[in-house]
């Protein structure tokens, strides 16, 4: 390779890769400045252990869904076969927003006045019958906190309930925006 | 290395001036020796390797502490610039003909683009999605590789995929769908491969061939039927026996300098214990023994004489074998003393078998030298 080619190389590959990773950034900077805000109740999930390394476990009410919101479940149907699902949340009386019903493909109705889409993935192999629940994961259940603060709020979220809210994009990949501490915001995401 | 380059001036020296070879000929050799003595390892490149590992450690430490004194946006915009600054100023200083600290910084780069993977991941809270990331770094380490022509680079991304199999055969356990393997490891292993012709990396592939060996594994081992350790075996007997008998053509493919048959060895023995813990007692047992010994001594005649390492690796299939029969055939029969009077006998057997090979292969080797 001649001294030119080799330079022009390098400075187009660091431009990759470095554009790359500012699309990643832009496009969730994109999420939290246009998706739709939408507050969900904050579950304990794992009691002994919510704190790992510099996160906090995140479950979420949502993270239990009763398998009878599937709206558009094939006839004769009894397990899922796992992968993409899209949980239509509505907002409550108390300000949390809770799934109103679900979908293993894409939904063939808009989300209503006060109604947004979530994605998330579930596992293969679960029941879906009579009063079976799913566990889908929506790619939200870590907050990462500056160094030292995790064991306080860790300790707060078993006596209190917290919150996050979420902004969702249209095809309802979401992202975390804030964690809550009841009404009060603890940290709050800046764009960048 | 570099002790031997200079060796052979001074002998290139001293055959011109008693006329043994011409002027012509000595600056055609000294060249030759310029050109490899260039190419291998010296030390000053494995320390500069070294600092460029710990600094690229130091980088992902410093991003995973998640430090709040500095706003994350100049966070970024650093790990941005060590980016930029490790790839150009790596070709600056390839062009400068300084190539150990070259392939430093571009190691330090690469290292710097998983750290800012990570550190976006951390910024938004990403959760769950370790497995793309390292995937996203590991096709970015191999882009660098392939755009900077670089040997250590290929070597760095054959080991971040290295580390995504093993990360995914670790935890890839899910109760629900069996053990669900990361099948697209023989993919990744393929491109890596081809990446590394272009890249002239040796080591990676010798790389990958070994974790393809350590994958196979892991596949037989967690297979209730055992045809993957069946065909592990008999794939590396094959592999092995176009080694020795089609050697020159293979190598000049696969390129792995004349170690091919080592792999192979390898992958017959991991395939062989593997059945052999499925088959322990009985015509299975007998079976399994006597074709891992006929294996290894196989092994010892047609590659030993060329391959030090292959007679060592064949020694240790060959003590692991007797261990293993001690332990299936007598282990429930035996006592405390007599399993060291059965060790006492096992070590005699495989020194006297070590000495007998190494002498043997030593009298081929002077008998050689004597002829040529």
């Amino acid at each position: 390779m001649t001294g030119k080619k080799l330079v022009i190389s390098a400075v187009v590959l660091a431009l990759v890769q470095i554009g790359f990773l500012s699309w990643m950034i832009a496009g969730r900077a994109a999420i939290l400045r246009n998706g739709t805000e939408v507050l969900l109740k904050v579950e304990p999930v794992d009691p002994r252990d919510l704190l790992r390394g510099d996160y906090v476990r995140l479950g979420y009410e949502i993270s239990t869904l009763p398998a009878k919101l599937i709206a558009d479940l094939p006839p004769g149907q009894t397990t899922t076969a796992g992968g993409r699902i899209i949980v239509r949340l509505k907002k409550d009386a108390d300000g949390y927003w809770r799934p109103v019903s679900a979908f293993l493909a894409t939904p063939a109705s808009q989300p209503g006045p006060d109604e947004a889409d979530i994605a998330g993935t579930i596992s293969g192999g679960w029941s879906i019958e009579g009063d079976a629940t799913l566990s889908p994961e929506y790619g939200i259940e870590r907050f990462y906190l500056p160094e030292g603060e995790g064991r306080a709020v860790e300790t707060d979220m078993r006596v209190r309930p917290f919150g996050v809210r979420v902004a969702l994009a249209k095809d309802g990949t979401p992202q975390i925006k804030a964690l809550m501490d009841g009404d009060k915001t603890l940290f709050e995401e800046p764009l960048y | 290395m570099a002790s031997y380059a200079g060796k052979v001036r001074q002998d290139i020296a001293r055959w011109v001036e008693n006329g043994l070879i011409n002027a012509e000929t000595a600056a055609k050799l000294n060249r030759d020796v310029e050109a490899n003595a260039r190419r291998s390892l010296s030390f000053g490149t494995v320390l500069a390797m070294l600092a460029a590992i710990l600094l690229g450690a130091a980088i992902l430490i410093f991003i995973a502490a998640n430090w709040e004194a500095i706003p994350r946006i100049t966070r970024v915009l650093t790990v941005f610039a060590v980016i930029a600054a490790g790839y150009v100023g790596g070709a600056w200083l390839k062009l400068r003909d300084y190539p150990a600290f070259a392939e430093a910084a571009w190691v330090v780069a690469a290292a710097a683009f998983g750290g800012a993977i990570a550190l976006i991941g951390q910024m938004y809270h990403f959760s769950g999605d370790e497995s793309g990331a390292i995937l996203v770094w590991c096709a970015g380490t191999a882009l660098a590789a392939v755009a900077l022509r670089s040997n250590p680079l290929t070597v760095m991304a054959v080991a971040i995929a290295d580390g995504w199999l093993v990360m995914m055969l670790l935890n890839g356990f899910d109760f629900r769908d069996g053990f669900d393997f990361p099948y697209l490891y023989v993919l990744m292993a393929i491109a890596l491969f081809l990446v590394s012709y272009w890249t002239r990396s040796q080591a990676a592939r010798h790389l990958i061939i070994l974790s393809l060996v350590v994958y196979a594994g892991f596949v037989a081992l967690s297979d209730d039927w055992d045809a993957m350790a069946i065909q592990l075996a008999i794939g590396s007997a094959a592999v092995f026996a176009a080694a020795v008998y089609a050697s020159e053509p293979l190598d000049g493919l696969l390129q792995l300098g004349g170690r091919l048959p080592l792999h192979a060895l390898l992958g017959f023995l991991v395939g062989m214990a593997i059945l052999q813990f499925k088959y322990d007692e009985g015509g299975g047992l007998i079976l399994t023994s006597a074709l891992m010994l006929a294996g290894i001594v196989a092994a010892i005649v047609l590659a030993g004489r060329e391959s030090r390492g292959l007679r060592w690796l064949a020694y240790i299939g060959f003590a692991y074998e007797l261990v293993w029969i001690y332990l299936v055939m007598m282990g429930t029969m035996l006592d405390t003393a007599s399993f060291f009077l059965a060790a006492a006998v096992t070590l005699g057997l495989l020194a006297f078998v070590i000495m007998r090979v190494e002498k043997r292969m030593r009298g081929h080797a002077a008998e050689r030298g004597a002829t040529s």
